[in-house]
């Protein structure tokens, strides 16, 4: 089994109308074994720029707190906060500088670009990046993620029906994978604001 | 009863051999080694074929009977294959037999224990007790040692001499005993029973106990989970105590 | 820590061969890339599926990528390595202008990507067609992950170099007209596209004239467009989870520019 499955995760990021949202399950495990069931893996990294982290949740955290770092240099030079673009790209060469010896991580950024645009990319663990306009996922469950994205996704959907596609996509592909699940958080980004909600999900 | 095929390797010909009972093996040169490498349940580097398996199944004695409890999740890899599997197989009125390891080979030769049974009524015009049934189930396992077979199961039932609980596995293992817990998840199941069990539990308690093993061992192991199924079985035979969940 | 080094960190190799069973893999641009000469400058093509594993992982990625004004550059292989080595270039041939004035020459390009395929092995998959027009003229090249390269009239490379090669052999002609070489790598493309299961969605085309403004034209064709599709059926109702649907066990409203994030 690959060494990407060793925790676990479901990650799923997705577009709306003037907004994103990203949602993570909560599973820590040891393989086959649950350890934990309130386990982070999406990061308010600022306002508008969220990233979730699926693979080994060493790197989870090694890589969030070097995110955090690099973004507070970056806030201390510049006097600003990063565009959600600009992180992508940041990210996106941490990753690939370890291209011989990566981090087992294939991260989602989600945000809001110029104020109220959508933006969604997703990497794989050595940091090529995917673009999309629809929905990005990352996990150990993607095939799951990816048929319930395709089948619940439309365009232009409001906050509230975004969170609902989102919740949905999640909570039905983990129950389909026994690696992720164990609850959810689900968060919803807009110009005005963030919504974060845990969703009551099946525990076994 | 003897079939024999020919499979045309090449200009290698190779019979496909098969053992008194019909059961075809594979057509290479060591069918043991193939079979244990490509077939068995737990997933090797190189395999390919994943078989349906991982489970909590769990049974004790107490003063008022065998109570069998088990989940109903299987998976393939990480594919949650199925959260509505009986893994409990009604061998007869008085016999119950729980499924662990391959999903196949557990309903395959309990089924077949089944054929065995009936036979060995109809031959001696008494019901089998359930040392001899499971003994029957063990000798077919010790047959096909180290094939790859995969089953760890529980044959429960009740006969003249009372409440019996006999654990049979695919290296031909058969243990008499109060308690067992069979699966990936048995170890939760185990850390539960172990600590409430009593020979004076009341029935209510005893069924209690039995989805609770099964329910904190679905949390706990990933490859356990869905529904429990339980059974209570008496000096009438055995009663299917329905199913609960979430 | 440092932050300011350049090149590749072997920080966590020694940790990573503990930890590894198999190694994961990484997303692949399982490719049709394809270029030609014709009479007056180069045109370049590619398919726009990215995979990883069996699974689409991108299914409008780009992959003919900038490496001058006057050069672009295809890319098969690892999606990653293709990405940062044409931008690692591209950001060198910068450079280099800077410092002569001039335009860049294809061949410094091809030396420059070479070099350093060469240097790393093949361990860095990149698999490129490159092509790009000079004060010598059009130029079209092949490098292979090892850092060997070819020039030719017409090449392709990935997975669907086969199905491309065949449209080529059989439509190529010397000096052919701008509308010809883009219909022909259109035709090599779909081939690839249709033909091999690692190759799909749309055709992307750039065009790079002799004394001209190169043309990208990303999305030249978009065969396999589902925005029609989905459009032609009513989505049944239960594929519009009502609001409120989802069971919430909390709920943390943070509204920017307050005090407080706000508990429901």
């Amino acid at each position: 089994m690959s060494i990407l499955e060793h925790n676990g995760a479901a990650i799923i990021a997705m577009a709306g109308k003037n907004c994103v949202a990203i949602g993570a399950d909560t599973r820590f495990g040891l393989r086959m074994q649950t350890v934990a069931t309130d386990f982070e893996k999406v990061f308010k990294m600022s306002n508008n720029v969220f990233v979730g982290l699926a693979g080994l949740a060493t790197d989870v955290q090694t890589l969030r707190n070097l995110l955090k770092f690099r973004l507070s240099l970056y806030a201390l030079r510049e006097e600003r906060d990063m565009k959600p673009e600009a992180f992508a790209a940041l990210l996106s060469h941490l990753l690939y500088e370890k291209r011989f010896g990566p981090y087992f991580i294939e991260p989602l950024v989600a945000g809001l670009k110029d104020g109220d645009q959508p933006f969604l990319c997703g990497m794989d663990l050595i940091g090529a990046p995917v673009y999309t306009n629809d929905f990005v996922v990352s996990g150990t469950c993607t095939p799951n993620m990816n048929g319930m994205c395709e089948s619940l996704w439309r365009p232009d959907m409001t906050p509230d029906d975004l969170f609902e596609a989102v919740s949905q996509c999640l909570l039905a592909s983990v129950d389909r994978d026994a690696m992720s699940g164990w609850g959810a958080v689900v968060h919803v980004i807009t110009p005005d604001g963030v919504t974060s909600k845990r969703l009551k999900g099946r525990m076994d | 009863m003897r079939l024999e095929s020919i499979l045309d390797l090449g200009k290698k010909k190779v019979a496909a051999a098969t053992d008194e009972l019909g059961f075809a093996l594979a057509g290479v040169k060591d069918p043991a080694a193939y079979s244990a490498a490509n077939f068995s349940a737990s997933y090797g580097a190189t395999q390919d074929v994943k078989f349906a398996k991982g489970t909590t199944t769990l049974a004790f004695k107490f003063d008022g009977g065998v109570i069998v409890s088990v989940d109903s999740r299987s998976t393939m890899g990480n594919y949650i294959a199925s959260q509505t599997v009986k893994k409990v197989i009604e061998i007869n009125p008085f016999l119950l037999g729980t499924m662990a390891g391959g999903a196949a080979d557990c309903s395959f030769w309990e089924r077949n224990l089944g054929t065995q049974c009936r036979m060995y009524e109809l031959r001696n015009k008494k019901r089998v007790s359930v040392a001899a049934a499971s003994k029957m189930l063990a000798n077919t396992m010790y047959r096909y040692r180290g094939r790859g077979l995969s089953m760890g199961t529980m044959i429960c039932g009740w006969d003249a001499s009372g409440p019996k609980l006999y654990y049979v596995d695919d290296d031909g293992t058969r243990l008499e005993g109060d308690v067992f817990c069979v699966g990936s998840g048995s170890t939760y199941a185990y850390g539960v029973i172990d600590s409430h069990l009593r020979r004076d539990l009341t029935v209510d308690e005893a069924v209690d106990l039995g989805r609770r093993a099964i329910a904190g061992a679905a949390h706990r192991d990933a490859m356990s989970g869905g529904w429990n199924n339980l059974y209570h079985v008496t000096e009438d035979g055995w009663r299917f105590l329905g199913q609960s969940g979430r | 820590m440092e932050t300011t080094t350049s090149g590749f960190s072997f920080d966590l190799c020694a940790r990573n061969a503990r930890l590894e069973g198999k190694a994961p893999a990484a997303m692949k641009t399982g490719t049709t890339i394809c270029g030609v000469v014709y009479k007056d400058g180069v045109v370049l093509g590619a398919d726009t599926r990215a995979t990883g594993g069996s699974e689409v992982a991108d299914k409008n990625c780009a992959k003919i990528h900038y490496l001058a004004p006057n050069i672009y550059c295809c890319g098969a292989g690892t999606a990653a390595d293709t990405e940062k080595t044409t931008e690692l270039i591209a950001s060198q041939l910068d450079l280099l202008r800077l410092s002569t004035s001039t335009q860049s020459r294809v061949v410094a390009a091809v030396t420059l990507l070479k070099r350093m395929l060469f240097k790393y092995q093949g361990h860095i998959s990149a698999a490129l067609v490159l092509g790009g027009v000079d004060c010598k003229g059009p130029h079209l090249y092949q490098i292979y992950p090892h850092g060997s390269t070819s020039k030719l009239p017409y090449v392709t490379m990935g997975s669907g170099s086969l199905a491309a090669m065949s449209v080529f052999e059989t439509g190529y002609r010397d000096g052919m007209a701008e509308a010809e070489a883009v219909a022909l790598v259109k035709d090599a493309i779909f081939g690839g596209i249709f033909n091999d299961l690692g190759s799909g969605s749309n055709c992307d085309i750039t065009i790079i004239r002799q004394g001209g403004v190169p043309e990208v034209r990303r999305g030249y064709e978009t065969p396999n467009e589902t925005a029609p599709l989905r459009a032609a059926y009513a989505r049944p109702a239960s594929l519009r989870p009502p609001v409120g649907a989802t069971p919430v066990l909390s709920t943390l409203v943070d509204v920017f520019d307050a005090p407080q994030p706000l508990a429901l």
